[in-house]
């Protein structure tokens, strides 16, 4: 119950913050418009896998809807830590743990609701989601939980030992960075740096993004969902206990 | 007796009714501390070996300079803070072993004010007392309860961000009594508030006191604070406790004063 009703508080906090307001959802929306307009001709090359690159583009815009918009979440937490109202939380009934999850909870809700608004401006844009809304679900199920995992990870750890928002929103950049260095904008057979595609290799958004887009071009690849789903246990595996073991460090 | 004090005193009525109990229950001692100590990471011993009771029902006041580990003992106290060695019980339960039992039974208002500034008053007051598993009705009576009695019906629904830091203060003391705890917690609770809300704060905890038997610990520098709301007080420097008795029985003929007896023991601490 308590885990809920932080949540609600969570999403009622949302629209009144300017700073994660803005630094959430606006950027995405612009950049997908921007980047799908600037980047259209790429899917007349042959062999691209969509003739609309709007389509292509929509999965990576959804992660970066879900990804920096955890790292938001961050601010919020250092917010809560910075104001001692995280430990006036704790002097009710409510574990540590309650606290991050129910902030966890809210969070997930409004990333949700943004990956949507993502989905319906790509549909609006004539893209179509081959795997239907079920596999629109995935998409966002996925997106949000690798944006807990990866950067809603760090950003927590940073609010833990920082206490200060600014310092957790300076991070974003880099959440853009792990997007950026995947397929996010060319399939990677078109990528001619070698050392460009190990780096895609070697990044677990690539694992998570690949099955996102096949859910959005062709349909349900289920190894390759598997493989998405074993990434984002792997961050949550090394990430989770990290952070509370951080928590326990720095709180007692 | 003028308008906004009938209001306050209306406003308690109820809010004892409410309460629905006519004293604390039966808990035994409320506080009991038994050689804590607490060293913080950087290396700074705060709390060296207290060891005190307080009974259900007392006020008890925590007196000290600034760093003499007042504010680190109520944290324990409070389950905010770990003890390094030693063990504490608050309404019979240990306070590391059993937290969640502790905060179900205290209110806590925190040295640096806790509250939510992208909430309302009444949003993080509502809050508070939801938590504490209150039903959303009851939660909005008590909440406008509190507000009446520590006059804060006109800023109920302003943001906390716009509030001063006195009115941020009484929000977050107004929250920690949401539950109508048996017993409060208070760490320095009527810094920087005005001589009005002062008294405002000190009549509603007395009556609180008298009434519902709630115990009170507080930490204070303000030695008028300690000889109005204290039964008892101790007297802590350098993390340890140096006296401790009533406010009658420290004062005696070389120190006939409160402020007399605790300049006395801090400053020869300090020697």
């Amino acid at each position: 119950m308590n885990t809920l009703l932080l949540a609600q508080r969570t999403l009622v906090q949302f629209p009144r913050n300017p700073m994660v307001l803005g630094f959430s959802v606006v950027p995405v929306l612009i950049m997908y418009l921007v980047f799908g307009g600037l980047f259209s001709g790429v899917s007349d090359l042959p062999g691209f896998p969509t003739d609309n690159y709007f389509e292509y583009l929509a999965p990576t815009a959804l992660l970066l809807a879900t990804v920096p918009g955890m790292a938001t979440a961050g601010v919020s937490l250092a917010t809560d830590l910075q104001s001692r109202y995280f430990h006036k939380l704790l002097t009710t009934p409510t574990g540590v743990g309650t606290v991050m999850l129910g902030r966890l909870l809210g969070d997930c809700l409004r990333l949700a609701v943004q990956a949507a608004l993502v989905l319906l401006l790509a549909i609006a844009l004539g893209a179509h989601v081959e795997s239907g809304v079920p596999g629109a679900v995935l998409m966002i199920v996925m997106g949000t939980l690798l944006g807990i995992v990866s950067f809603g990870v760090i950003s927590a750890n940073l609010a833990i030992r920082t206490r200060d928002a600014a310092a957790v929103q300076a991070i974003g950049p880099l959440a853009f960075l792990m997007i950026f260095l995947t397929s996010a904008y060319q399939t990677t057979d078109r990528i001619d740096s070698p050392v460009l595609r190990t780096i895609i290799d070697l990044n677990p958004a690539e694992y998570v993004l690949r099955p996102m887009r096949e859910l959005m071009l062709s349909g349900y690849q289920w190894d390759h969902i598997a493989i998405g789903f074993l990434a984002i246990a792997g961050l949550g595996l090394l990430g989770l206990p990290l952070t509370a073991r951080n928590y326990r460090s720095v709180y007692g | 007796m003028t308008s906004s004090s009938t209001t306050a005193a209306r406003a308690l009525d109820e809010l004892i009714g409410l309460a629905g109990r006519p004293a604390t229950p039966d808990i035994g001692d409320a506080v009991v501390l038994d050689d804590v100590a607490k060293t913080y990471p950087d290396g700074t011993e705060a709390v060296r070996g207290i060891s005190l009771r307080v009974a259900a029902g007392e006020s008890f006041g925590i007196l000290g300079p600034n760093g003499a580990g007042k504010s680190t003992t109520i944290g324990v106290l409070g389950t905010l803070v770990k003890p390094t060695s030693g063990r504490a019980w608050v309404a019979g339960h240990d306070v590391v072993a059993k937290p969640i039992e502790v905060r179900r039974r205290i209110g806590f208002a925190m040295q640096d004010v806790g509250v939510d500034a992208f909430a309302t008053a009444s949003e993080l007051m509502v809050l508070q007392g939801r938590l504490h598993g209150l039903r959303k009705a009851d939660a909005v009576t008590r909440a406008q309860l509190l507000q009446r009695l520590v006059g804060l019906e006109q800023v109920a629904d302003k943001r906390v961000s716009a509030l001063s830091g006195g009115t941020r203060r009484r929000v977050d003391l107004a929250a920690s009594l949401m539950h109508l705890p048996p017993i409060v917690f208070l760490d320095e609770p009527t810094e920087g508030l005005d001589p009005r809300s002062r008294g405002a704060i000190w009549e509603t905890l007395t009556e609180l006191r008298d009434r519902l038997g709630v115990t009170l610990v507080l930490t204070t520098h303000d030695m008028d604070e300690a000889e109005s709301l204290c039964d008892r007080i101790g007297i802590v420097d350098h993390g340890a406790l140096v006296v401790e008795g009533t406010p009658e029985s420290l004062k005696s003929t070389a120190t006939p004063t409160l402020e007399a007896v605790y300049l006395h023991h801090t400053e020869r601490q300090a020697a």
